[in-house]
This record gives structure tokens, C-alpha cells and sequence, in this order.
């Protein structure tokens, strides 16, 4: 990989210990993939929960912080593994959480925006089409190459914050206009899709698709974003996908030879057979569930206002939880509009700045975790700790309400 | 008969032995590994059940998650790690992952690619082999 003058002295330390340590990092990777330059970028999206960086994700933040390390551009986060505000109330152990908390606070110190989401493009992040920026979070980045029209490849934890510190990124795969050419077709011509369908329909498409892009026909036209967000998020749950085109919602793409040059594809038809086996793999039993998760990835508030309102008037079973996740933002409005107290009067709960697939589920006490996230489903069950149950909100709340 | 060597790319530089740990399927560290023991916990692995401390860890590619690179830098934190690893295709996970490793802890993990799937069943699963990443070669000691 070619770099400049700026960037060899930052290589050999000349812009300080935190910059050459970053210099390590992406030039290692952009060697390893090929990458001719590093290109700038207008925002990153880092990682710093506990669950998956663990003590030695301590030493590397910690490290970066401490040897004077800075983001260079605007920055979120994550969410983190535990709700920062009410922890203790969720059940999470003093020694856990003081871990976490010492990730927080590298993070403040590099400079870092105190948003904690998964879903940061509906918060705190917002570049434009064309803006090269490196994220980490695959469902995020399903949605900035697709939906938003930015540019970003899944950042790896560890190159997340050598990104945001350098504003450098390696110039490879979906930074380059050839990589992002759709080479396999999806066509849904099912109706009346329900929550569940989305992320199904997304699973499906990530499972097929390899390392391919692929084009998803046939999405009702009045979609909404969170729609998207969920389908996306499963998709990449499901495979290496950083991108759908989606005709009409792209910027660039408005139809199937837009999205793949005019070259002619294979094209798949997504069946009701393909989603309900789809389901099936998903959903390991039949128990009854101790613990409803809504929101991997986070809800929006629209999302926690219909949730309310399903919930209204109705009672959650005993011995069964819900948690419903979402950004620190979203939870403050659902506060001053009522979402909150209508959620709570159900039984339920809405957990902020953290989310299930990242919290420690099984130390919580969870065995049996029922959900309509694709991704939750995906994530939890390759542990093979807890058993899902995978299902639309409609039935879950038929289920676990009285 | 002529000992077995394969050819890769070095992606990160230096040489380790070890015994081989051959997954022929996508692999992650993630919800894969556990880092106290070593030990491959994901239900997916064709390896589940066996532990990845000292081997010389083949697999074609990554998967998953991309906290991969942590979960295995905390491998290394509590010395339960490979000694070296092996793929065919470009696993960022494991470049970043040795990266850190060295500027952290002062280990260096030997990373190798572009090592076909295919050729992984030349050399025997706790066979002996000598990587390179210098040279890019895999060299099987029997």
C-alpha cells in the first residue's frame, strides 16, 4: 500500500505513540487486502462493549486513550454491554460492570460521542450519499451502502478506533465503484408482510448471497427505514453482505439493470417455503420463554411507540420478562411522550444504551430468550448457551400477555 | 517422500510450530472460542470440542461477527491462543488480531493466506508443522 509522506512519519511515531499504533494496525490490513492508498473518511462507528472486547479490549482502548490518542472525526459507539443508567435494576454484577465502565471512559477520552446504538444513522451519525466513513457494526453498514448511499466496508474491532483516530481508512472492497455492482437478484412477490417476514426475507438473502451483492426486488413501496434496518441487519447476521441495492431506495438504483450495470443475473425467487424454513432454522424450541427481547438491532422511537401500543391494556405472564433495547435518545423522548409509562404498566421494560445479543443474557439468568430479531437469534444460538424462540411480535405478544 | 509444504502469502510476519487444527468450515473466534481454556465452543465448527492453545490453526475463512479480532486477542491475553494460523481466503480478524497481540502483549502470531481448503488434507490433524510467514510456507515435520 502506497502512503504518504504525513503518513510514513506517523508510521514511525513522529505523530506519537496512539497514531503510529494505528498506522500499524491499517496498514497491516490494507497490505492484507490489496489496498493501493489510505483515503479520508467523514465519521466513524467504533466498538467498546465488554461481552466481546473483554479485559484485553480494556488494555487496547486504554492503550490508545492513555498514549494520547484523539478521534479525528466525528465518532460513535455500540451499544455497550450493559444499561449505563440502570445496570444494578437489570441484574448485572458490580466486577462486570466496572469493566465496562473503564470502556466508557477510554472512550470519552479519545473524544469519542457519548451515543450508544446500533443503529447510530437513526441517533447521532449522519453522513450523505457518497461519504467514504469506516463503521463497525455489520447492520449499520448494511444501511450506510445501502440506504444512506455513504461508502464503508464492516470494520473489524480494533481498526474501528485506528480509523477514527488517523480519519484514514484503507481504500478496498466497498470503497471502489466495481465492488459494489449487484451479481445475484432477489424477487419477493409475497404480500402483506409481517415484522417477522422482513427479517426472514433478509436472512435469506444474506445466506444466499456469499460475498456477492445482491439486489432485493419486490419490497412494498411505502417500506419504512426501521423496516429496512431490520431486514439488513439480518441479512449481515446471516453473511458476509455489506450492501443490497434495493431499487428505489439506493441512491444510484432506481431499477435491476441500474443495480447490476445492465449485466444479466441470476435471479431468485424469496418463496413463503424459503421464510418458513428460514424460521425453522432460527427457532430451536418450543419452551416457554423467560426473557422477550425487542430491538436488535435498536428500536427507534416509532418503533417503542408501537410497541406501546400493542402492549396497551395488556399484562405481561409471570416469570417472563421483556426488554425493549434502544439508543439513550430514543429512551429519553419515549419518556416525555408517555411510551415509557405505557410500556412499564404492561410489565415491560425498555433497556437503553445496551442490547441483548451484547449483554451478558445467560449471567443475567436467561435460558429460554424469545424474539423477532434474525440477528439476536443468530448470534445467541451459535453458543448454544441459551434456546431461541423465533417469532413475530404479534404472536410473541399473544403469547406472553394476558 | 518429499515432506509436505504448502505455499501462502505472509500477512503477518514471523515463524511458530505447533501441532495442526484443520476446520474445513468458515471459523470464528467470536462466540466461537472460549478465551479462558482455548477451547472451540461454536456449534457450527467442525472442530467443536477441540482446543486451539499451541496449534497451528488452519481454516479456509472467517465469519461472523467483527469483534472476532477481540476474542481472540483475549485469547492471547490468557495465553490460550494458536501459535500460528492458516487460511485461504483474507481474515481481517486474524491480522488485526496478531497486530494487536504484538503491540500489546508482545507475542507474534505468524498469519498466512491464499493456502487452498483443498490441500488442508495433505497434512494430518496433530501432525507437526513449522510455518513461515516469511517465506509464506507451511511446512509439515513428519
Amino acid at each position: 500500500m502506497h502512503l504518504d509522506s504525513t503518513e510514513e512519519k506517523l508510521l514511525r511515531g513522529e505523530g506519537g505513540e496512539a497514531k503510529q499504533f494505528a498506522m500499524e494496525i491499517v496498514t497491516n490490513v490494507g497490505d492484507a487486502v490489496g489496498a493501493d492508498s489510505l483515503v479520508p473518511i467523514k465519521s466513524a462507528h467504533v466498538l467498546a462493549h465488554y461481552s466481546s472486547l473483554h479485559d484485553a479490549g480494556v488494555d487496547v482502548l486504554e492503550r490508545f486513550a492513555e498514549s494520547g490518542g484523539k478521534f479525528s472525526v466525528p465518532t460513535s459507539v455500540d451499544p455497550a454491554s450493559i444499561d449505563l443508567q440502570n445496570w444494578k435494576s437489570f441484574g448485572i454484577a458490580e466486577e462486570y460492570a466496572r469493566q465496562q465502565f473503564r470502556l466508557c471512559d477510554a472512550y470519552a477520552k479519545l473524544g469519542g460521542m457519548r451515543c450508544w446504538t446500533c443503529a447510530q444513522y437513526q441517533v447521532c451519525n449522519f453522513p450523505k450519499e457518497g461519504d467514504t466513513v469506516a463503521w463497525a457494526e455489520s447492520s449499520a453498514v448494511v444501511y450506510a451502502n445501502s440506504v444512506l448511499g455513504s461508502r464503508s466496508n464492516k470494520i473489524t474491532s480494533g481498526m474501528d478506533v485506528a480509523c477514527a483516530i488517523l480519519g484514514l481508512t484503507p481504500r478496498f472492497g466497498m470503497l471502489n465503484d466495481e465492488k459494489r455492482v449487484a451479481s445475484i437478484a432477489f424477487k419477493v412477490t409475497l404480500d402483506r408482510l409481517s415484522d417477522l417476514d422482513y427479517r426472514s426475507i433478509g436472512f435469506f438473502v444474506g445466506r444466499m448471497s456469499g460475498s456477492r451483492v445482491p439486489v432485493l426486488l419486490g419490497l412494498p413501496t411505502g417500506i419504512s427505514s426501521d423496516q429496512v434496518k431490520h431486514l439488513g441487519a439480518a441479512a449481515a447476521a446471516a453473511g458476509p453482505v455489506t450492501m443490497i441495492h434495493l431499487p428505489g431506495i439506493t441512491p444510484g438504483t432506481r431499477t435491476l439493470s441500474d443495480a447490476t450495470r445492465g449485466e444479466e443475473v441470476e435471479q431468485i425467487e424469496v418463496t413463503r417455503s424459503d421464510l418458513a424454513e428460514v424460521e425453522s432454522d432460527l427457532n430451536q424450541t418450543s419452551e416457554a420463554p423467560d426473557l422477550v427481547a425487542l430491538g436488535v438491532p435498536h428500536l427507534s422511537v416509532n418503533e417503542l411507540g408501537e410497541l406501546a401500543k400493542v402492549l396497551e391494556g395488556r399484562k405481561l405472564k409471570q416469570g417472563i420478562k421483556m426488554y425493549a433495547y434502544t439508543s439513550s435518545q430514543a429512551n429519553d423522548m419515549a419518556e416525555r411522550t408517555g411510551i415509557s409509562a405505557t410500556i412499564e404498566a404492561a410489565g415491560a421494560r425498555i433497556s437503553h444504551s445496551t442490547d441483548a445479543e451484547i449483554s451478558p443474557l445467560k449471567k443475567m439468568g436467561f435460558n429460554v430468550v424469545m424474539t423477532n430479531s434474525a440477528k439476536l437469534a443468530e448470534i445467541v444460538s451459535s453458543e448454544g448457551e441459551i434456546r431461541i424462540r423465533y417469532d413475530s411480535l404479534k404472536r410473541i405478544i399473544e403469547g406472553v400477555t394476558n | 517422500m518429499n515432506p509436505v509444504v504448502l505455499k501462502g502469502r505472509g500477512l503477518m510476519k514471523g515463524s511458530a510450530k505447533g501441532e495442526a487444527l484443520i476446520s474445513q468450515k468458515a471459523f470464528t473466534f467470536a462466540h466461537g472460542v472460549d478465551p479462558s481454556n482455548g477451547n472451540v465452543t461454536d456449534i457450527r465448527s467442525d472442530i467443536r470440542g477441540s482446543n486451539v492453545k499451541g496449534k497451528v490453526l488452519f481454516y479456509p475463512f472467517g465469519k461472523g461477527s467483527t469483534t472476532a479480532s477481540a476474542w481472540f486477542l483475549e485469547t492471547v491475553r490468557m495465553g490460550n491462543h494458536p501459535s500460528a494460523i492458516v487460511t485461504e481466503g483474507v481474515d481481517l480478524s486474524a491480522v488485526i488480531g496478531s497486530v494487536m497481540a504484538k503491540l500489546i502483549y508482545g507475542k507474534e502470531i505468524p498469519v498466512v493466506s491464499g493456502v487452498e481448503r483443498s490441500r488442508y488434507g495433505e497434512i494430518a490433524s496433530g501432525e507437526a508443522v513449522l510455518v513461515n510467514a516469511d517465506s509464506g510456507e507451511v511446512r509439515a515435520l513428519s
